[in-house]
């Protein structure tokens, strides 16, 4: 498995990139959080991801880009909506998922994915900032509290006071409000959650509940937003190790998958529909034609190491 | 480096736009102009909003202003903002419908006059010549169905006129299709709803002799509903030919046919427009001509018009092989069922029509028609064009969304805009969601299980 290919995530607040072998393999990572989208924001990411694999851009099979900036990055042979790349990635780092839930900075999305790990319904929030990361940083900067310490706060917190608006706006004016009347932070951090997870839950409601959910994008680092969340949707909501860097992953897995035109389908199921490989070209070993079930040997393999 | 396909749009247009069309700005030109000086010519001027009343007051020698219509070209040429600040600083906000917030400062700027340049900003006056152009009412009618809005409008205009301007407004229930024999254009509701309007139409023709000072013209008003009838014929055949795959003309030139469907006289040079709008999708379909060069996919808008938006929308759709077919404001709506009008007593069916307003059905008759459409045209996806201030519109569209996934397996995309007002726009929103479902499409295609043929709309009406 010697290719190797990067995957861009130019979103609105952060740049993420990831370097995958042919094996699909995560080689290397990075996040880097622009004011806006920059080319600067993402020629960062993608240098701290090539340094940490020790590449250069010389050295890649392939580079698919994805998010709002995706047209800006050079040298992408192909780009992808965040729709595609959040799915294909979250199904990769978490086999089995059905729903995908990616808040990030200016939107957020909900995607179903069927059985063999493809797009198969999708919404997206409107264009105000309702529910999304930046809703996050408004409360962070009304209550006066670092963004990173904004979850343990909200979980303190009790949920019963009324949080109406879910224009970003308007509900820092609500939350000022609320601290004008001496209202308790974190109850206020903590109403503010549950008010997004049931914007959430309308967003999910236009796509249809399915489990086993999955919460991705810079806001499931929150551990309020994903309390909340799972509360709204009586379900457990799974956060995968870098939640982040789903999109990125998964552009870089459809750089692979497009490179190597040969069945992707032994370990991403449907890749293979996406990009049809050509008739002969399977990896050795795994075409189980002609074959009864017996190594070279004449033993039969398992597929497990053997007990000594 | 290894390099996939790109998806990047490419940079020679795609588009094939009917030729035709461009006659058809110039007859709406020439309409307009008339329609200026028509206080000159010694016509009396009505305004009127809702449903197609114009051969009314054909018959009755009157010149008619369509408010959503001005709104329309207003916005169409990107001059509606003068009439909106106009409209804005009457009071009515941004968050009221842009037709009647842009024909209010029409209003407004009609008695002001273009000659007082009160506003600081820049070229705002110049561009408010048009926007002030129109001719001030002597009577106006309300023919609105299935939008409240859309009464209050035409209640506050005659308010901005002082109260001094006749107005008659003709009232429309709303076909909600929930009797038991209820169905699209069959049961009782529909006669008890189709006879209410007819004698409203009677009673508007006395308030018509009353203002005019003349009796009206029965047979003028035949007339012109036999040449309305041929043209909406001629349409229906157009927009049944664009069935064919590739499809020979887009949503997008039909939309360009809706104001000459809609408040053109009727006359021969209305039905010669649709006889060779026609007659050129019948010469495309023979030389093998498509609308969209190498059609991919076929999609469905639901939506009034984003009329700023026209031109741009018809290219970045093709950008991307994407053919826009049929939507509920083109195949349901201007005369579409010409059949039910009978020329020599046309009062009818004219009010069956303005009952036939798309956003003056239930829900089950809107999926009837969606489905119906979809299937008819070989629809993949569905664009819901969700117009900020139209709510009449969006209510329903969820329902259709998923009635359309879950009977015809047919993904949707919803993007956020507006009939005459671009600041609700945001190209990205757009972009993404639809690249978004152009993939998903493909991979469906690729998989073998894009749209579940066969299933079939499950909505049953009665025979």
């Amino acid at each position: 498995m010697t290719g190797r290919y990067l995957g861009v995530d130019l979103g609105s607040t952060t740049a993420k990139a990831v370097v995958v072998d042919g094996a699909g393999e995560i080689l290397s990572s990075s996040v880097v959080t622009m004011g806006a989208v920059s080319r600067a924001g993402m020629q960062r990411a993608v240098d701290q991801a090539l340094r940490e694999a020790g590449l250069t851009e010389s050295d890649l099979h392939g580079t698919v880009s994805t998010g709002y900036g995706r047209r800006l990055v050079p040298g992408a042979g192909r780009t992808y909506t965040e729709i595609t790349c959040h799915a294909r990635g979250t199904a990769e780092m978490v086999p089995g998922v059905r729903l995908v839930i990616d808040v990030g900075g200016q939107d957020s999305k909900a995607i179903t994915v069927g059985p063999d790990g493809l797009v198969q319904d999708f919404a997206m929030n409107d264009r105000c900032a309702s529910g999304t990361g930046r809703f996050y940083e408004v409360l962070a900067r009304a209550v006066d509290v670092p963004i990173e310490g904004l979850g343990e706060l909200a979980l303190r917190g009790s949920d019963d006071l009324e949080v109406s608006s879910m224009c970003a706006t308007f509900a820092e004016t609500e939350i000022v409000s609320m601290l004008a009347e001496d209202q308790d932070v974190a109850d206020i951090a903590s109403s503010v959650h549950r008010a997004i997870a049931a914007r959430t839950l309308a967003l999910v409601a236009q796509v249809g509940r399915h489990t086993p959910v999955v919460l991705t994008g810079g806001v499931a680092r929150n551990p309020a937003a994903v309390h909340f969340l799972s509360r709204a949707l009586d379900a457990v909501v799974t956060v995968p190790a870098h939640p982040q860097i789903t999109g990125a992953f998964g552009a870089a897995l459809l750089a692979r998958d497009a490179d190597r035109k040969r069945q992707v389908a032994l370990d991403v199921p449907g890749a293979d529909e996406m990009f049809p490989r050509a008739r002969g070209h399977a990896p050795a070993g795994r075409d189980c034609a002609g074959c009864d079930g017996t190594n070279e040997s004449g033993t039969l393999d398992l597929g497990i190491p053997a007990r000594r | 480096m290894t390099t996939t396909a790109p998806t990047a749009p490419t940079a020679e247009p795609r588009t094939e736009r009917l030729a035709i069309t461009r006659e058809g700005g110039r007859m709406i030109a020439d309409y307009w102009e008339d329609l200026f000086v028509a206080r000159e010519s010694g016509r009396k001027i009505v305004w009127y909003n809702g449903g197609a009343l114009n051969p009314m007051f054909q018959a009755a020698g009157l010149a008619w202003c369509h408010g959503e219509a001005f709104a329309a070209r207003l916005a169409a040429q990107r001059l509606e903002g003068p009439a909106q600040l106009a409209g804005a600083e009457y009071g009515y906000n941004a968050e009221l419908c842009s037709y009647s917030r842009t024909h209010l400062g029409c209003a407004v700027l009609t008695l002001k006059g273009s000659e007082e340049p009160d506003s600081g900003v820049v070229g705002l006056h110049d561009r408010a010549d048009l926007a002030a152009k129109l001719p001030a009412p002597d009577l106006f009618v309300n023919n609105y169905a299935g939008c409240s809005t859309g009464q209050q409008w035409d209640e506050v205009s005659y308010r901005v006129f002082g109260k001094n301007v006749p107005i008659f407004n003709v009232s429309h229930p709303f076909l909600w299709g929930n009797r038991p024999d209820a169905g699209y254009l069959v049961g009782s509701e529909w006669d008890e709803a189709s006879r209410y309007v007819r004698d409203q139409l009677v009673e508007l023709i006395d308030f018509l002799e009353v203002q005019t000072g003349r009796p009206f013209d029965y047979d003028a008003l035949s007339e012109s509903m036999t040449y309305i009838k041929r043209a909406g014929e001629l349409r229906r055949e157009g927009l049944d030919l664009c069935k064919a795959t590739p499809a020979p003309a887009t949503f997008w030139d039909w939309i360009s046919c809706i104001a000459p469907i809609n408040f053109l006289p009727g006359n021969q040079a209305l039905v010669d427009y649709f006889q060779n709008v026609k007659d050129e999708i019948q010469q495309r379909i023979d030389a093998g001509i498509s609308g969209v060069r190498d059609e991919k996919y076929r999609l469905y808008f639901d939506g009034i018009m984003n009329w700023n938006k026209l031109g741009f929308l018809s290219r970045k759709f093709a950008e991307h092989g994407a053919a826009v077919l049929a939507g509920r404001y083109i195949q349901n709506a201007f005369w579409q069922e010409p059949h039910l009008i009978d020329t020599s007593d046309p009062l009818l069916g004219m009010a069956q029509h303005y009952l036939l307003c798309p956003t003056n059905h239930g829900s089950k008759t809107l999926d009837h028609l969606t489905l119906r459409d979809c299937e008819s045209y070989g629809i993949d996806g569905i664009v819901f064009h969700s117009t900020r201030t139209c709510r009449a519109f969006t209510g329903p569209q969820r329902l259709l969304a998923r009635s359309a996934r879950d009977n015809l397996g047919i993904p949707s995309i919803f993007f956020e805009g507006d009939v005459a007002d671009a600041s609700f726009y945001k190209e990205e929103i757009l972009d993404s969601r639809l690249v978004a479902m152009l993939e998903a499409i493909d991979v469906a295609r690729e998989r073998g299980d894009h749209r579940r043929a066969g299933r079939g709309a499950e909505v049953a009406w009665p025979a």
